[in-house]
């Protein structure tokens, strides 16, 4: 296995950043312009901030009311 | 043929409306390319975590390309499944429950037209959302670990994608046959685990049994994972069970519907 320079690593690491960012970017958007949520909607605020990749899924699998 | 694809095309709006489309595959990307990294930096990470001597932490062993890429497989088969089961969980009991099954289904449109037209939504996001994070994590593998065999890794999506296909098949049928996702959900999940522990714990050779087929995947990438069985009655039985589920789910709303 060769060794990997820094800036290949970083290259490496930031499209999986982006995707979480992009993720992350969705469900706020999606959290603004929903009517209702389930629960309160700066409790999602947290949690999608808080909780990186898994917060964003959480609110996109049980936050959103489809009604 | 075109009310089928009538009925496709509001599924896939639906994908689109409840953003599946969109955090499904970047689930499954993430996921996919977090194994290859945390294998890669894990001496980094115990190093500077402290409490390991340095030695022990130097005498790990870096895992080579394969096995990186068969544990890629076990997270997509841990947390990807969870996330297929909760995503369609709901697919057929909600639109019984808000109204729009029974909306559609007054129109001359068959049971099983809407039920396989939802199924086809289904493996769309699953195979889509998976092929997304095995190519991803196929790439970071070979960056970071050096190259994997070609035929395996397409051996090892076939595979896993059929598995993940008999899951999304197994969620939709509980879901119809359960008025409640969570239940539906869970009693996929469950069943699911349940056929995969059988295949690798019990003594005897299983050559139908469907929860062989993750096995398999990872087999082909990592020989120390394989059971040297052979795949074609595997294969055979989950599709010949892919169909009877298609066809039970449909009886099963048939039979609500008329109550």
């Amino acid at each position: 296995m060769e060794n990997i320079s820094d800036s290949q690593l970083l290259s490496l690491l930031i499209p999986v950043i982006v995707a979480e960012l992009v993720l992350m970017v969705t469900a706020l958007v999606v959290l603004v312009r929903a009517e209702r949520t389930r629960g309160p909607k700066y409790m999602w605020a947290l949690i999608i901030l808080l909780g990186n990749l898994l917060g964003s899924i959480a609110f996109f699998i049980f936050g959103r009311r489809s009604d | 043929m075109r009310t089928w694809l009538v009925l496709f095309r509001k599924e896939w709006l639906e994908l689109l409306r409840s953003y599946r489309l969109i955090w499904l595959p970047i689930s499954f990307l993430v996921l996919g390319v977090s194994q290859p990294i945390t294998a890669y930096f894990l001496p980094d990470i115990l190093a500077s975590s402290g409490g390991l001597p340095e030695d022990v932490v130097r005498s790990i062993p870096l895992p080579n390309a394969s096995e990186v890429m068969a544990g890629s497989l076990q997270q997509f088969g841990t947390i990807g499944l969870l996330l297929l089961a909760l995503s369609s969980m709901g697919a057929v009991s909600n639109e019984r429950a808000s109204g729009t099954a029974a909306m559609i289904l007054v129109k001359p449109v068959s049971y099983l037209s809407f039920i396989t037209a939802k199924w086809a939504s289904i493996l769309a996001i699953s195979w889509l959302s998976f092929a997304a994070g095995y190519v991803a994590s196929w790439y970071y593998t070979v960056t970071l670990f050096g190259s994997v065999g070609g035929p395996s890794v397409i051996a090892g999506l076939l595979y896993f994608g059929l598995w993940l296909s008999f899951v999304g098949t197994l969620a939709l049928l509980f879901s119809s046959l359960l008025s409640s996702p969570a239940a539906a959900a869970f009693g996929s999940l469950a069943l699911a685990a349940l056929l995969q522990v059988a295949a690798s714990s019990l003594p005897f050779e299983q050559p139908w049994n469907p929860g062989r087929l993750s096995q398999l995947a990872a087999g082909g990438l990592d020989a120390a994972l394989s059971d040297g069985g052979s795949a074609w009655l595997t294969v055979a039985v989950t599709a010949t069970a892919i169909a009877a589920a298609l066809y039970l789910a449909a009886r099963s709303l048939q039979g609500h519907s008329r109550s």
